[in-house]
């Protein structure tokens, strides 16, 4: 005698906490194409000078930097959800207190960086 | 006067559920709990739904308010001058009005064994006292305010889309019971939390803890439990039960 309403596919879309949720999850989208340019890159390198040198010129086509901008913004947002949740998920107790989150959060931003900085020195050369 | 929209279902009379308008007068204390008992008392007494502390504390009287899970007597109606949509709890059998199936819910917090287990005989439990520091009782506490609401579940997609998931609050307690220093029963609890019901089927929305009125934060404890039900599989692996 109970009727039970079923989700539809556009559950999400109700309200701003799942939209949220479903934007995060899309950035995957943009880095899917890049991590796809990326491999492609691999296998030109890999077929000789010429391929390379095309996928080059590819690479700087106005769309395909575009699509790989909006992919570093994706990720970047994505890695602002990941560090806000990152200390829920794994808290670092020192006795009886736990390290406050924002502490953990800024800790990842300071890798992040650093992870960046190091990155730029290693290829500084050849940018 | 606020225009009350409560959603009806009188299997009875009919078989599909409907919506009924009802102006309430209210003042700034006039909570939604109020509001329905007031449309119960003054003008239909044929609504049916579930109260009994109207302080935050049994877990009853959960609804949806617009479309958000929220306890009855914690919201009011002055926060909702626009006008206000009251249904079910979402994701669960609806039986009458704003009565829902709680079955699927208790199942679940029942199966993750909710209750101290330890090894010890009856003699000694009876002669120790199971004394615990703060920090023993900090590791836990937060999750051990659950009130059993099932609000929760109303705010999970998951839940909606695969009842069979075991959810927020039974993995919380789960969780809970896992980081007591007095029980030993993380093995026996271990094997259900691994399966594909467990936290793996939680993709992190989030909005469980939002809604939680208890600030309990469920979706840390599904979460946590990942990381516990991760260490588990490995140290199984190690052992070659795998
Ligand atoms: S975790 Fe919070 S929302 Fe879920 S049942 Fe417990 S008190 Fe209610
Ligand atoms: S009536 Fe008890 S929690 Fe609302």
């Amino acid at each position: 005698m109970s009727y039970k309403p079923v989700l539809t596919r556009t559950w999400w879309l109700k309200h701003r906490a799942f939209k949220a949720y479903m934007l995060r999850e899309a950035t995957v989208l943009p880095l899917l194409f890049f991590l796809l340019t990326l491999c492609c890159g691999i296998y030109a390198l890999w077929q000789g000078p010429s391929q390379w040198q095309a996928w080059q010129i590819t690479m700087k086509h106005p769309a395909v930097l575009a699509i790989n901008s909006l992919a570093l913004v994706a990720s970047l947002y994505h890695a602002w959800t990941f560090f806000q949740l990152f200390p829920r998920v794994m808290p670092i107790r020192l006795g009886s207190k736990t390290l406050p989150a924002q502490v953990l959060i800024a800790g990842q931003w300071a890798g992040l960086v650093a992870v960046f900085v190091l990155f730029t020195w290693l290829f500084r050369g050849s940018l | 006067m606020i225009n009350v929209k409560v959603a009806r279902y009188l299997p009875e009379q009919s078989a599909a559920p409907f919506v009924q308008e009802f102006k309430v007068p209210y003042d700034a204390s006039t909570s939604v709990l109020d509001a329905l008992n007031y449309i119960k008392e003054e003008l239909d007494p044929s609504l049916s739904f579930r109260w009994s502390c109207r302080m935050a504390i049994c877990g009853s009287c959960g609804v949806m308010a617009n479309g958000i899970p929220k306890l009855g007597c914690k919201v009011f109606l002055r926060d909702y001058e626009q006008g206000l949509l009251l249904e079910p709890l979402a994701h669960l059998p609806v039986e009458r009005d704003l009565i829902v199936d709680m079955d699927a819910f208790l199942k679940h917090l029942e199966a993750v064994k909710p209750y101290l287990i330890n090894n010890e005989t009856t003699a000694v439990k009876s002669a120790t006292t199971h004394q615990q520091t703060p920090a023993q009782l900090g590791k836990y506490k937060q999750f051990a305010n659950c009130i059993n609401c099932g609000l929760c579940y109303s705010a999970c997609p998951q839940f909606g889309l695969n009842p069979e998931f075991l959810g927020p609050a039974a993995i919380t307690l789960a969780h809970r019971y896992n980081l007591d220093s007095r029980d030993q029963g993380k093995a026996a609890r271990m094997p259900l939390l691994n399966t594909a019901e467990g936290p793996w089927a939680c993709t992190f929305v989030g909005f469980c803890s939002d809604v939680c009125p208890q600030q309990v934060d469920p979706a840390a404890a599904v979460n946590q439990s990942k990381v516990e039900s991760a260490k588990d599989m490995l140290i199984q692996l190690f052992k070659g039960k795998l």
